[in-house]
């Protein structure tokens, strides 16, 4: 039973805390966030010479096939320092995905991802999915080894500065497909903007685009990755939350009103100790859902995880605003952008109803089996 | 028979705002209303339709008649703020109507109302907030701008914090510490102010939207006439606890959430667009939501009916004293719910923070369906109704005292 990061993880935990302390003033992440790009290839590689990259990535194909939560804690500190830099995206889904492709496209593409020469971009919420990776409107037409892909994709995280996008779209009525895009193609239109949060999304279209068969029924490996993307932005979030806590509790010290400190007052003493509530079940869950991706069934802990963080996210986040006052509400403190980062996180991938609607459909499902078994 | 005839009152009343509105509004101003991110509506557009309705007479329904008021009862007042919600026109700032018009009809001198008055109503002046300092904000009466008696004027040194759109304002009224003797309440002036004298400096402040909408006030030895004082000299803290009133409890949330409502019930109704959607599933197919909807419209009718109970209990011109707490807890806290669910209806299409469309006049082209494009400010901004006009949890204690009776 692992419910903290181990000695090893925690050295590479910190290696990342100092990348963060030396790149990420809060004055120097603004100045990034408002630039063409959003995020800095400098930092990219020292992400990459960190080792961030191979991380997920088989020792056959130059990686390190680390744990998950190796993976967390950068995650955790990218939260808690508000990295823009798109990890996820590349380092956990791409690497993850490209496990399905065959040989030639793994030798291709997965060392270079391990190195960080390579980005990866997958493209798989649309507008009516709402978290739900089986309902899709984008279709692929098969034939051989290329497919024609029609439909649209939103939210796609770093979407038009991949090298390659990686998209599901319907291959029948019951079957997702995973395809391989290059940016570039003929037929797709990339709208690049910046999250509330910051980090760099877009809106991308595909009409008749024509792509690489990755797999042609990727349903359930899907969801594994899905579910390891849900324990990353899980461990984003509580990095984010940790840092809310931190400074609003410093903040609560040292402001007063009434001639006291503003954590004199009891009502803001409970309002701390619900936050830190908040914040405890949420890094139980976030262990739960390690243990469980490595015991390879995170179907449920993964939901759990998220919509804990739907809801945790929301309450510490809009309280460490209203515990700041005013100040709170302005672009002078951090506290507005990691409320902002934890807001977009509950959209992503399934706000907090999604996550517990699939856990009512998980629960449903495992009855029906056990009724089904004869006596 | 006499509800039956007010009743036909107001259905005739209610068709000739309608008609009113169906023209009055320009086309700018009704794009200010669509961009409205906060209860501060964009100011250039704003103004334009205070005009407006100054010229027709209805500006300002709740002051008292003699002062340019409309007469209306509370029915007609919340059919008219109702009315122009779901037209979509911006709603008025509330600094001069709702702020500094109550205090200067309760406090100020006839001279006073006769000058300054006629001024607040046409918008010709427009006047800003300052009480929140920095080491004053829910512990107000700890403020520390000194104004210091010299001749027949004061002289201001200090600054003033969270100063809505002072920026815009030429105009202020302000509190101030004329005393530091005895409790600190017992020293502060309510004062008027011009924004243009020599030595008042404006800085903006960034807010999560993007937009400057409030603005630290620095004063160094800025002079100011005596005459501008409103009410007695150290007796302003009666003067602000009635404006303060009036912000918190006058200000009816209600008739603006039910139109909002409205719309979104109306959006979760409507098809999902794009991706071969079209004429397929809706969000209401979603039982969750459905819910959710329903529970805020509870909540919407609660907070309607408190708003008229209260209001319809007091005279023309009255303020509603510590029920004002509670109708600021409820209105801000049920506002900010409304904004949650908004979010959850936008999803994915509230995540871009689009604020070059946001500008009246932007051509810029959106990347979501209009509808989203205010979800996402709107959400950031009303974190701050919780905070502003005295923190909900100031409030807590004030409604917890009044019925106690402590």
């Amino acid at each position: 039973m692992q419910y903290q990061y181990s000695e090893e993880q925690s050295l590479f935990k910190d290696s990342l805390r100092k990348f963060t302390e030396d790149h990420y003033s809060y004055e120097a992440r603004c100045a990034l966030a408002e630039s063409e790009q959003g995020f800095s290839n400098e930092h990219w590689n020292q992400l990459a010479e960190l080792g961030v990259f191979g991380l997920n990535v088989p020792e056959a194909y130059d990686g390190f096939d680390g744990e998950l939560a190796l993976l967390c804690a950068v995650a955790e500190e990218c939260g808690r320092a508000l990295v823009l830099e798109p990890v996820l995206p590349t380092a956990l889904l791409g690497a993850d995905l490209l496990r399905l492709a065959k040989p030639e496209l793994r030798e291709r593409w997965l060392p270079e991802i391990a190195s960080g020469s390579a980005r990866f971009a997958l493209a798989w919420e649309e507008r009516a999915s709402r978290g739900n990776p089986r309902h899709l409107h984008t279709r692929a037409k098969v034939s051989g080894d290329q497919a024609l892909i029609t439909g649209e994709k939103l939210a796609v995280l770093s979407g038009a500065d991949a090298d390659q996008l990686l998209v599901t779209a319907a291959t029948s009525e019951t079957t997702v497909g995973l395809f391989l895009i290059v940016l570039e193609a003929p037929g797709i239109t990339v709208s690049r903007y910046a999250l509330v949060s910051g980090e760099r999304a877009a809106t991308v279209t595909f009409d008749g685009a024509l792509g690489r068969l990755v797999s042609a029924d990727v349903a359930q490996e899907l969801q594994n990755t899905l579910n390891r993307g849900l324990i990353f932005l899980g461990a984003q979030a509580m990095g984010a939350m940790d840092a809310l806590m931190a400074s609003t509790m410093e903040y609560c010290k040292t402001r007063k009103q009434f001639g006291l400190p503003i954590a004199a007052f009891q009502a803001l003493q409970h309002r701390l100790a619900d936050m830190v509530i908040a914040c405890e079940k949420t890094r139980s869950l976030l262990w739960a859902a390690i243990q469980a991706d490595a015991a390879g069934d995170s179907d449920k802990a993964a939901a759990v995880l998220k919509a804990q963080v739907g809801e945790a996210g929301r309450y510490v986040g809009q309280q460490a605003i209203q515990l700041h006052g005013g100040i709170g509400m302005t672009e002078e403190l951090h506290v507005g952008a990691h409320f902002k980062l934890l807001t977009a996180i509950d959209a992503l991938f399934g706000n907090r109803d999604y996550h517990l609607s699939r856990l009512s459909a998980l629960a449903l499902a495992q009855e029906s089996a056990r009724l089904a078994v004869p006596a | 028979m006499m509800s039956e005839q007010t009743e036909i009152n107001l259905d005739s009343f209610r068709t000739e705002v309608r008609r009113f509105l169906e023209t009055a509004p320009t086309p700018e101003i009704l794009e200010a209303g669509r961009k409205t991110t906060s209860v501060f509506a964009p100011f250039e557009q704003a103004m334009a339709w205070q005009r407006i309705l100054y010229d027709k007479g209805w500006v300002a329904p709740a002051w008292p008649v003699e002062y340019g008021g409309t007469g209306w009862n509370v029915e007609q007042r919340y059919i008219f703020l109702e009315e122009c919600n779901r037209r979509g026109v911006p709603p008025l700032l509330p600094q001069n109507i709702q702020m500094v018009g109550p205090a200067v009809i309760g406090f100020g001198s006839e001279e006073q109302k006769r000058e300054l008055l006629p001024r607040m109503l046409s918008g010709e002046d427009f006047w800003c907030q300052g009480y929140s300092e920095p080491g004053a904000g829910s512990d107000l009466a700890s403020l520390k701008c000194r104004a210091e008696s010299d001749g027949d004027d004061y002289i201001l040194n200090g600054s003033k914090t969270w100063t809505t759109y002072g920026h815009h304002a030429n105009k202020m009224f302000a509190l101030v510490r004329t005393s530091s003797e005895g409790k600190p309440q017992q020293g502060i002036t309510f004062l008027l102010l011009d924004m243009d004298l020599p030595g008042i400096e404006v800085r903006p402040i960034i807010g999560l939207d993007g937009f400057p909408e409030q603005c630290e006030v620095f004063f160094t030895d800025v002079r100011v006439p005596k005459a501008n004082r409103v009410g007695d000299e150290n007796r302003g803290w009666s003067v602000a606890k009635y404006v303060l009133e009036f912000e918190r409890g006058g200000s009816a949330f209600a008739p603006w959430l039910k139109p909002a409502l409205e719309r979104l019930r109306a959006q979760c109704a409507a098809p999902l667009a794009g991706g071969g959607n079209e004429g397929g599933e809706c969000l209401l197919d979603n039982p969750h939501l459905a819910h959710k909807l329903s529970a805020l419209e509870v909540d919407a009718l609660a907070l309607e009916h408190t708003e008229k109970r209260v209001n319809a209990s007091l005279k023309h011109g009255e303020n509603p004293g510590p029920m004002a707490s509670l109708l600021k807890i409820l209105g801000s806290e049920t506002l900010q719910k409304y904004s949650e669910l908004q979010l959850e209806v936008s999803g994915l299409d509230a995540l871009p923070l689009q604020t070059d469309a946001l500008h009246v006049g932007s051509e810029v082209d959106l990347l979501t369906p209009e509808q989203h494009l205010l979800t996402m400010p709107y959400y950031l901004n009303t974190r701050a109704a919780s905070i502003y006009a005295g923190s909900n949890e100031v409030q807590r204690s004030l409604l917890a005292k009044a019925v106690l009776g402590m």
